[in-house]
């Protein structure tokens, strides 16, 4: 059996007493798009905030093509990470937030070549039409110019996610990418998300509010509260034919809103 | 706005011009001495300046950025030079330092204390700034696999200049005030020339007049420096004109 793309291997995460996510085991394979849903507080975010490294971890390992993320091997021992190590491995990540984070004292081209060039050490020239390329493919090529406090919304989230995929990661986590947008630009962004999710380039984990949406894209849907997964499966069987007491919940409120 | 303030200077540039001509012959007398005064009290400004922002940023980057020793050095530098007095501090320099064998000219006393003390305060000033870029500009930086050393000083330092900037023209105004503490040292500056003319021969409205002018220019630069180094460098936060 191939290994996974990303591994959870009794994953804990913890602020002081509150168990935020409880020996997880979780893995997504290669190509694989995968939607987490939950409540707030279920966790579901944490899992790419600690899959990113924003956060660390009490316990467990997390692995990246069979290779641990958090912690290394020395002497055929899991020993904590390097610095170094984690820089290597999280070379594969990106990451698109909920608030964009773009650089606000940078154009929307400045920002796409920022880390390219000054984190791989990419040649400008390179980097730049690279960049293009990305911003032509998120339809902003002509706002290359354009800083982010003279974008829309939607137009910001496109350039953030033009900008992770600079870095040319073979992971992609979505953090509820379209919960801070107007309602008429959410389409905009998860139409880049759809087409990035079809290429089958990228192996995506995804936090979403959008449950149309999460259908459409997803290979599988997976549930999570308080902290644990409790439950999940094909997208079609999943919403359909929820087992979980807890999930029905979740879904008759969040379907009756919609 | 700046209709007022020209006036305002243009009527006491007049007003100065006329006394001037009134007592031209001891302008002539007193004026060569005040010169030689204006000239310290610049030259000390101006290195004090510097050093100050110097120690301003280093300190304050230390206190947020450094590990526990450094921020530790760099928190108690800010608690020693800001919590003593810069008159103290000016004696120590050049009075006490030199029973210890430590001798300096008093110009040298006097831009270390200067810049040292305005640059505890200015220290604390960076790192708020530095500290209030929010937390999300670390998350991306980390997210695009970005050294710390980079992440400071390629995105979190450029939007903390632009922070800083209001307080630490408000602190180096001080400090321009603050430099007439240098006659302390032996120094002859703008404002100690101005007591010695003003016993020599007792035109005390022009000589002060002159001093206090200087003083409100110097003031000014600075002033209209501040202003355009925050809109030089939050030009990104306007609305496009094209």
């Amino acid at each position: 059996m191939s290994e996974p793309k990303i591994r959870f291997d009794k994953v804990l995460k913890a602020y002081g007493p509150l168990k935020v996510l409880e020996d997880l085991d979780f893995h997504v394979d290669a190509s694989e798009v995968v939607t987490i849903i939950g409540p707030s507080g279920s966790g579901k975010t944490t899992v790419l905030r600690v899959l990113m490294t924003l956060e660390p971890i009490q316990g467990g390992v997390m692995y990246v093509d069979g290779e641990p993320l958090n912690m290394m091997m020395s002497d055929g021992q899991l020993v904590p990470a390097s610095k170094a190590h984690v820089r290597r491995i999280r070379d594969k990540i990106g990451m698109v937030f909920q608030s964009f984070n773009l650089f606000p004292h940078m154009t929307a081209l400045e920002n796409c070549i920022e880390a390219p060039i000054h984190s791989k050490g990419m040649a400008k020239s390179k980097a730049i039409d690279e960049s293009m390329d990305l911003l032509a493919m998120v339809g902003l090529a002509d706002k290359r110019d354009h800083y982010p406090s003279q974008l829309s919304g939607g137009q910001q989230q496109r350039v953030a996610i033009a900008r992770a995929l600079a870095m040319r990661p073979e992971i992609l986590l979505f953090d509820e990418p379209t919960s801070a947008l107007d309602p008429e630009m959410v389409g905009e962004v998860l139409s880049v998300i759809r087409r990035l999710a079809e290429s089958g380039d990228y192996t995506i984990l995804l936090v979403t509010h959008q449950m149309g949406f999460a259908r459409d894209v997803s290979d599988r849907v997976c549930f999570f509260d308080g902290g644990r997964m409790v439950e999940q499966g094909k997208p079609e069987a999943l919403f359909g034919h929820p087992r979980n007491e807890r999930l029905k919940q979740f879904l008759s409120k969040v379907l009756e809103a919609v | 706005m700046a209709i007022p303030r020209i006036a305002f200077i243009f009527a006491i540039t007049a007003f100065l011009a006329g006394l001037g001509v009134a007592t031209f012959s001891e302008l002539r007398i007193f004026l060569p001495a005040l010169l030689r005064g204006a000239v310290v009290t610049v030259q000390v400004s101006v290195l004090s300046i510097a050093l100050f922002l110097l120690t301003a940023f280093v300190a304050g980057i230390a206190r947020a950025f450094g590990t526990a020793p450094v921020r530790w050095s760099a928190a108690i530098f800010v608690e020693v030079f800001r919590g003593t007095s810069l008159l103290v501090i000016l004696f120590w320099f050049f009075f006490v330092l030199p029973e210890f064998g430590v001798v300096m000219p008093p110009m040298v006393a006097a831009v270390l204390g200067i810049g040292l003390n305005f640059g505890a305060y200015g220290a604390e000033v960076v790192r708020g700034a530095v500290q209030s870029v929010p937390r999300g500009q670390t998350e991306a930086s980390i997210a695009l696999n970005m050294t710390q050393f980079k992440r400071m000083t390629r995105i979190i330092i450029p939007q903390a200049v632009v922070i800083t900037i209001p307080g630490l023209s408000n602190l180096t105004i001080e400090l321009i005030k603050a430099t007439a503490l240098v006659s302390a040292v032996t120094l002859t500056d703008i404002t100690f020339a101005s007591v010695q003319q003003n016993q020599l021969h007792y035109r005390t409205l022009e000589i002060f007049a002159i001093t206090v002018l200087l003083y409100y220019c110097l003031a000014q630069f600075i002033r209209f420096g501040g202003g355009w180094l925050e809109d030089h460098f939050s030009r990104h936060l306007k609305p496009r004109s094209a």
